[in-house]
């Protein structure tokens, strides 16, 4: 089904882009050893601010580094980020929304409660607040945007089982006497993995973006490491004159969540019953 | 996604001041033909013009004051603005000879214990009082308040006495001869007492409203935007030329070159890149921008948390001190703008030990002495281990580009030498607060500061660690206290010269920090503000800015781009 789904949503130019451009980005991130033509982390202080050239594709940066090889590795550290915390994130909103939505009464009520309670408070703001209490690592930033961005899936999740509860084949399976987490894991679940991969697709372009965020602001990758992010942090205060620290990591991050969100939409118009491409 | 753009749209509505910067940006951009216009003017700005009252000069600050009265404030932007409203006893002139500036002139007694202050006769506040010793004495009094908690308490707390035996005399009396006495008077702001007496300099609506003697009077204070000063007509010193200061409040170093390429603000201060890569580089901006560099009395280095192992041990703190090459730091994150030190004070005065060398880079005798001290690798991964642990520690230091290069750098040479550094930069304000004041650190990269006399009493004394004073480092050497006491009750020039070149020889040798460089002060100033000393006096560009003007054909038209951007 799912595989359907892909090619589906495929059919769609756009979102093919999309799948190319997400496809691209990881070869390169996954490559990065192989291809990128310095250490990310080498240091030249005789080499500071050059602008590109043929030693050096993007130019470098305040300490002589190579921006192209900074991009590469900088590029897995943003694809983790946003894999990983897209991954807590889901798996949060996987639990509470099948509790929510399959015992409901109390615990719904709870679980929903708190859901509003989470999206009332702007998230990057919330991020920001937690992150200032830890020390700022990959791991740190990873975890608190999983732990803050749940409340979609959540709602996804137990609308999905809300509906589904009713339907004949659960009703079926629920008189021939299946427990709880029998209905829940073989029959509900299953059905509603599709709108979940949605979400999460497009949940990674938000986290790729928070991460970024996060970087720039200094909460985030701390240095030596690259990151999109502080890279283009250390280019803010040259933009007018290196403009290869601002641009690319910009780019980088325009395109890579573009490509997130263009497959994520996709995959959506795919799933609509009312899509033109679906009849 | 759509999270951020709602936060930076907020974030637009709500601080008009970016709204400023955008449409500058706008107005900038589309200022092609205002270019063509400027050429003229871009020739008159090289010649030469008859000193000449009037203008405004813009300026701009990162951050904005929290109030006015720098005896309470104590940081660099409150400093900025408050000396051009309120006067001291003393000034340093051009050369760092001292001479009056409330005062006719002061007499030391024989014993060097009393200090008598003559002041000039008719000095008035900007509302028209008049300025008298009672002031001064009501100064002194607020200053040593315990209530006032004053940064700067403890260079007036040794004063025994305090009399004012008429309106113009003030004498103050010492325990015991007190070297850095003159210079603190010189430091001191003297405060309206019938406007103060009574309240609390923490809280008083007279930090944003001041009333002073100095040049200029404050005007207007728009939060978040901007600070005016015009001139004060009862200036005990004199008249200065240009009429108006403003000083714009742009939190942003790269928001404020913005705006001194668009010719909206007349100065700032400059990092190396800008100073010796980009203004160089740009012919339209060398042509309308005069630099200026003077070395600063302020030094770089990494502190050790003495408190904790294994910094307690001064072989470890010299074997990091061999291992870290400062001229690599000096030659790239400075660009060549910086001296490596020996001595806590500026290089080629008198107060600096001549004869001290730096620690050379020399990490095979960094590697002998971790040895020494225990560290080996045992598991063979590279990092030094003692007692099963590994020596790994977090560099803390604020968010300051060339701090933060250094740090790089230094983490680089001392993974060579096995030692695992992490880097770590944090906003002012809270590293301070979290980590400084509180010593939950190992290692920082900080700077110094420094005043004219040699005492450095509160930075290195063994009594100066409670939280929020400035041994926060934990260094305690009865050697080197007893050089400090010594240091601040020596007279003599010549002797007190001998006990501050040992006092830096002992702490070279304990190296309970490394000194990292001493570096330059770099501004840019629009070539229409004349009158400024280049080469720099050793005062530095900013000590004559009263007598600093704007000719009248250099001036910004009154209504046009400045007004735009100033609302």
């Amino acid at each position: 089904m799912n595989k359907s789904l892909l090619q589906r949503a495929l059919q769609n130019p756009l979102s093919k882009a999309g799948f190319v451009i997400i496809v691209l980005v990881f070869l390169l991130a996954m490559l990065a050893p192989v291809i990128a033509p310095y250490d990310p982390n080498d240091i030249n202080v005789k080499a500071i601010l050059l602008s590109p050239s043929w030693q050096h594709w993007m130019g470098t940066d305040g300490l002589g580094r190579d921006v192209l090889s900074r991009m590469l590795y900088g590029g897995r550290i943003s694809l983790l980020v946003g894999l990983v915390a897209v991954g807590i994130s889901t798996a949060i909103g996987i639990l509470l929304g099948a509790i929510a939505g399959y015992y409901r009464g109390w615990v719904d009520t709870l679980i929903m409660r708190l859901v509003d309670v989470m999206l009332s408070i702007p998230s990057f703001f919330l991020i920001l607040a937690v992150i200032a209490f830890l020390t700022p690592s990959i791991i740190n930033v990873m975890i608190v945007i999983g732990l803050t961005s749940w409340m979609g899936v959540t709602r996804l999740v137990r609308a999905e089982f809300l509906s589904l509860s009713g339907r004949e084949f659960v009703l079926a399976s629920r008189t021939l006497g299946a427990k709880d987490a029998r209905l829940i894991f073989t029959h509900l679940l299953p059905n509603s993995l599709t709108p979940i991969i949605v979400s999460s697709v497009l949940g990674v372009a938000g986290a790729v973006l928070m991460e970024s965020g996060l970087s720039f602001l200094g909460l985030g990758v701390q240095a030596p490491q690259a990151s999109w992010g502080n890279i283009l942090t250390d280019g803010k205060d040259y933009i007018q004159f290196a403009w290869w620290l601002s641009l690319f990591p910009g780019l980088a991050i325009l395109i890579t969540v573009l490509g997130y969100n263009l497959l994520g939409e996709g995959l959506r118009d795919a799933l609509d019953p009312r899509s033109e491409n679906n009849r | 996604m759509k999270n951020l753009a709602f936060l930076i749209n907020q974030f637009l509505k709500r601080n008009a001041k970016y709204r400023v910067i955008a449409t500058c940006l706008v107005l900038s951009a589309c200022g092609d033909s205002s270019q063509e216009l400027s050429a003229q003017a871009l020739s008159n700005l090289n010649k030469s013009y008859p000193s000449q009252s009037g203008g405004t000069l813009l300026d701009a600050t990162i951050g904005e004051p929290s109030g006015l009265i720098y005896m309470v404030a104590g940081e660099s932007a409150a400093g900025a603005i408050s000396s051009n409203i309120f006067n001291k006893l003393l000034k340093y002139d051009k050369n760092l000879d001292l001479e009056g500036e409330l005062v006719e002139g002061w007499q030391v007694s024989s014993d060097q214990k009393t200090i008598t202050f003559k002041l000039k006769p008719n000095l008035k506040w900007s509302d028209g009082k008049p300025l008298t010793s009672a002031d001064v004495l009501w100064t002194w009094q607020a200053v040593t308040d315990e209530k006032t908690r004053s940064p700067y308490a403890s260079d007036f707390q040794l004063v025994k006495k305090a009399e004012t035996p008429d309106a113009l005399t003030f004498s103050v009396t010492y325990d015991q001869a007190y070297a850095p006495a003159l210079d603190s008077w010189a430091g001191l702001q003297i405060l309206p007492k019938h406007l103060l007496q009574g309240q609390d300099l923490h809280t008083t609506a007279f930090a944003r409203k001041p009333v002073g003697s100095n040049y200029y009077k404050l005007d207007s204070w728009a939060n978040g935007e901007n600070i005016k000063l015009s001139r004060n007509p009862s200036s005990v010193l004199g008249q200065a030329k240009i009429d108006n200061l403003v000083t714009r409040i742009i939190p942003d170093s790269s928001a404020q070159f913005l705006e001194l390429m668009a010719d909206n603000i007349d100065s700032m201060g400059l990092d190396p890149i800008k100073y010796v890569r980009i203004i160089p580089a740009r012919p339209e901006l060398k042509q309308k921008l005069a630099l200026y560099k003077e070395l600063g009395n302020s030094y770089t280095y990494m502190g050790f948390n003495l408190k904790r192992k294994p910094y307690d041990d001064v072989r470890v703190r010299k074997a990091i001190n061999y291992a870290i090459d400062k001229q690599e730091i000096i030659d790239g994150v400075y660009l060549g703008l910086g001296i490596d030190i020996a001595s806590p004070y500026k290089p080629g005065t008198r107060w600096s030990n001549p004869d001290l060398k730096p620690y050379p880079y020399d990490p095979k005798k960094a590697k002998v002495l971790l040895k020494e001290a225990g560290f080996t690798d045992i598991d063979g991964d590279g990092v030094l281990e003692r007692d099963g642990k590994p020596f790994s520690f977090e560099i803390l230091t604020n968010q300051n580009k060339e701090r933060e290069k250094s740090a790089v750098l230094i983490q680089r040479r001392l993974k060579n030498v096995g030692i695992q550094a992490n880097v770590r930069a944090i906003e002012w304000a809270s590293f301070i607060s979290r980590f400084i004041k509180t010593g939950d650190f190992d290692v920082v990269i900080l700077g110094w500061g420094l005043g004219l006399d040699p005492d450095q009493f509160n930075i290195w004394h063994s009594s100066q660690q409670a939280p929020g004073q400035f041994n926060f480092i934990g260094y305690n050497n009865p050697s080197i206290d007893k050089l400090l006491e010594q240091g601040r009750t020596e007279l003599n020039p010549d002797k007190r010269q001998k006990i501050y070149h040992e006092f830096a020889r002992v702490l070279l040798e304990d190296s309970p920090i490394v000194y990292l460089s001493a570096g330059y002060g770099l501004s840019a100033i629009h070539k229409r503000v004349k009158g400024i000393e280049n080469p720099a006096p050793p005062a530095g560009v900013g000590w004559n800015t009263y007598d600093w003007y704007i000719p009248e054909p250099l001036r910004r038209p009154v209504s046009g781009r400045t007004e735009i951007s100033a609302n």
